[in-house]
């Protein structure tokens, strides 16, 4: 039944539109701009072409099947009636991205109504109201234009809010900044919820990350049983709004006084294995480092820098997050000998390496060695945006030793000169996790090795 | 079966707390160690019960009218002698009655004095979205002042229960603090994992308190209980 939605084989826009810079047209022109293959039908009754694809005049009055229905439509009182035509056309998926339900109140709440009957009775599965719906490779039915294609990623981000999902969206494309495959947005969740697309995600073998982002939360228990299954193949990042820190009020036990809608939540983050992200930021943040880095084993890293005083304060960072920062074994210590003045530590200084054999050289033999000593299970990585750096930049030299080596690594920035610095943050970042201060990048490994030793445990 | 005849008499008199004796019972069936607690209807009564189970022994009032057994003046602890439990039972009644004036007071629950041991909090709410949720944490300050407790949502497993362990700040207090008896942590989770299977097989339950819970070395036992049913 979700493939009706992600892999429809035909659309029908309602509420189409020819004018530019109208909801109904930047729909149409995405789905246009994107690799969707089947049948465009644009639906409204005073136009004849848009966009080069025929028009019709309602729904019913299209000629073949229709998969999905998308609805743009400026009352609520017409999409209400483009439910009954899309009942009696047997359409089994829309998504209402239009506003002025249940969020509004009043009339809204019984609209909204209407609509979760009519689909009931006809078997019809409904993504919003007030959403964007999908923004993925095979179909876009955002309301912002987008300016490149989506990638064809690991990536899911589900979001409640319509204007923030489609915004974190275009942004993501246009700035290659995470190897997204789908962002989907539920808005008033009438039927479609989290859910779903969480179970839908959960059994795609294509999806590797699971980010998602809510303001109420339908039915936590549900979302527990299936948080628990989906969280033990693939991690899933979660960001809850509107947590209250106060209990029940009615409460007449101790337990009910405590019991805050916060803790209830965190437990069941905890409880399923779920990731938990504090803004919108780290959403993105930890999609990227588990989409691109491998889980490891442990919580032992290897700090390695140029400048003792911020390895102490990544050693700070780090022992505040969970994160051990081991001796290296004596083979590496010996093998490491010549590069440093005295026996290496963790933080690794790679000052003296560098002063001897130069920057590029350092990170090329004396970073791979001490990354694969066999106490080290994770590595942070401080780039400066300097001249000196530029050379390792541009060869991808970090890239290729992740690779190589098959632990998990994230790059902080925290000097440069602009120029240099944004080739780190932008280019680099398009294929390893880059952060602009110590403590993002730290939290967010913290948070992969926290997931690997889940993992561990839950396979041993 | 006990539980269904308190529940439905319960749902029969339009009732939503249960009484102690009533929430001792229904954890006792389902495998959770209670304080043995017996009502007592008149004061002579109170005395045999409490000879029957030897001195010293806990009066509590029992009504489903008063919740706040202690504001009441409804609880007197460690009686010694027949004199002192009659003494007590008269106290309580009087205490009561001007508390509460209208309240109805079917007696006082007697119960052994435990013998005092960690004192823990365990308990369970039905929340809106994530239904049964179960809660344990070290009582007296610690829940009170510090709110060091963890939940997690029904059913809960056993790694669960251990986890719940761990989260708590004060965990170290149960392995025996300062040349104090240890909690008997096996027993312990066990009695989450039994009240999360309790309440997720018996509906209808919006909130229990055990509190408190006497951890020994050897096993564990709720010395006060509560049971709010949920609206029908």
């Amino acid at each position: 039944m979700m493939d009706l939605f992600f892999k429809p084989k035909s659309v029908a826009i309602v509420g189409a539109s020819g004018s530019p810079g109208k909801l109904g047209y930047v729909i149409v022109n995405n789905i246009a701009g994107s690799d969707f293959a089947g049948d465009v039908y644009p639906v409204n009754p005073k136009a004849d072409e848009i966009l080069g694809y025929k028009v019709y005049k309602s729904v019913t009055d299209i000629p073949g099947e229709v998969d999905l229905v998308i609805t743009a439509l400026p009352t609520p009182k017409m999409t209400v009636a483009t439910l009954e035509e899309c009942a009696k056309k047997g359409v089994k998926a829309i998504i209402i991205e239009s506003a002025g339900f249940a969020e509004m109140g009043g009339d809204g709440k019984v609209y909204q109504q209407q609509i979760v009957d009519i689909a009931k009775k006809n078997n019809i599965r409904v993504m919003g109201p007030n959403c964007s719906g999908i923004v993925s490779r095979g179909i876009v039915t955002s309301i912002y234009p987008m300016t490149k294609k989506v990638p064809q990623g690991n990536v899911v981000l589900i979001g409640q809010s319509g204007l923030l999902a489609a915004g974190m969206a275009s942004d993501i494309v246009e700035n290659e900044s995470l190897n997204i495959s789908k962002v989907c947005s539920i808005g008033n969740k009438c039927d479609v919820n989290e859910n779903d697309l969480l179970e839908y995600f959960g059994n795609e073998e294509d999806v590797d990350v699971i980010s998602m982002y809510l303001e109420t939360i339908t039915d936590g228990r549900n979302l527990t049983r299936i948080a628990k299954k989906v969280a033990a193949k693939k991690p899933v990042i979660f960001l809850s709004g509107g947590r209250t820190e106060a209990g029940a009020k009615a409460a007449m036990s101790h337990t009910g006084s405590i019991a805050s809608n916060a803790k209830i939540v965190e437990a069941a983050v905890k409880q399923t294995g779920m990731i938990m992200a504090d803004d919108f930021t780290e959403l993105k943040d930890f999609a990227k480092v588990f989409s691109t880095q491998p889980l490891p084993k442990g919580n032992r890293v290897a700090v390695i820098t140029l400048a003792g005083s911020v390895g102490v304060n990544v050693s700070d960072l780090c022992a505040s997050h969970g994160l051990e920062l081991p001796k290296l074994t004596p083979e590496t210590t010996e093998k490491l000998k010549d590069m440093f003045d005295t026996p290496v530590s963790n933080p690794i200084d790679l000052y003296f390496s560098v002063t001897k054999i130069g920057f590029t050289k350092t990170l090329e033999t004396t970073f791979p060695e001490a990354f694969r000593d066999a106490n080290i299970d994770a590595a942070v990585l401080i780039l400066a945006g300097f001249e000196y750096t530029q050379e390792a930049v541009q060869k991808k030299i970090i890239q290729k030793i992740v690779k190589e080596v098959g632990k998990p690594l994230v790059v902080c920035m925290i000097v440069g000169y602009n120029k240099y610095k944004h080739v780190i943050m932008d280019e680099m970042g398009k294929e390893l996790p880059v952060f602009p201060s110590l403590i993002s990048g730290v939290k967010a490994l913290s948070k992969l090795c926290e997931y690997g030793i889940r993992r561990q445990k839950l396979s041993a | 079966m006990i539980t269904a005849e308190i529940l439905s008499r319960a749902r029969q008199e339009k009732r939503k707390v249960l009484t102690e004796i009533e929430a001792k019972q229904i954890l006792g069936e389902a495998g959770i160690t209670c304080t043995s607690t017996v009502l007592a209807t008149s004061k002579e009564k109170a005395v045999s019960v409490s000879e029957e189970f030897g001195y010293p022994v806990v009066l509590k009032v029992s009504s489903v009218d008063i919740t706040h057994k202690s504001d009441s003046g409804g609880v007197k602890v460690n009686l010694k002698s027949r004199v002192e439990v009659e003494e007590a039972y008269e106290a309580i009644m009087t205490s009561c009655r001007a508390y509460a004036p209208s309240a109805d007071i079917e007696g006082v629950s007697v119960q052994p004095m435990a013998r005092p041991g960690t004192e823990i909090i365990m308990g369970m709410i039905h929340d809106k979205s994530f239904g049964p949720v179960v809660m344990f944490g070290l009582g007296g300050v610690f829940v009170e002042v510090l709110k060091d407790v963890a939940f997690r949502i029904v059913p809960i497993e056993k790694a669960d229960a251990v986890d719940m362990m761990e989260e708590i700040k004060g965990k170290k207090l149960l392995a025996g603090y300062r040349g104090k008896e240890p909690a008997d942590i096996e027993r312990l989770q066990k009695m989450l994992v039994q009240l999360s299977d309790f309440v997720n097989a018996t509906p209808g339950i919006e909130e229990i308190d055990m509190n408190p819970v006497f951890a020994y070395s050897d096993g564990a036992m709720v010395v006060d209980a509560r049971i709010i049913l949920s609206e029908e």
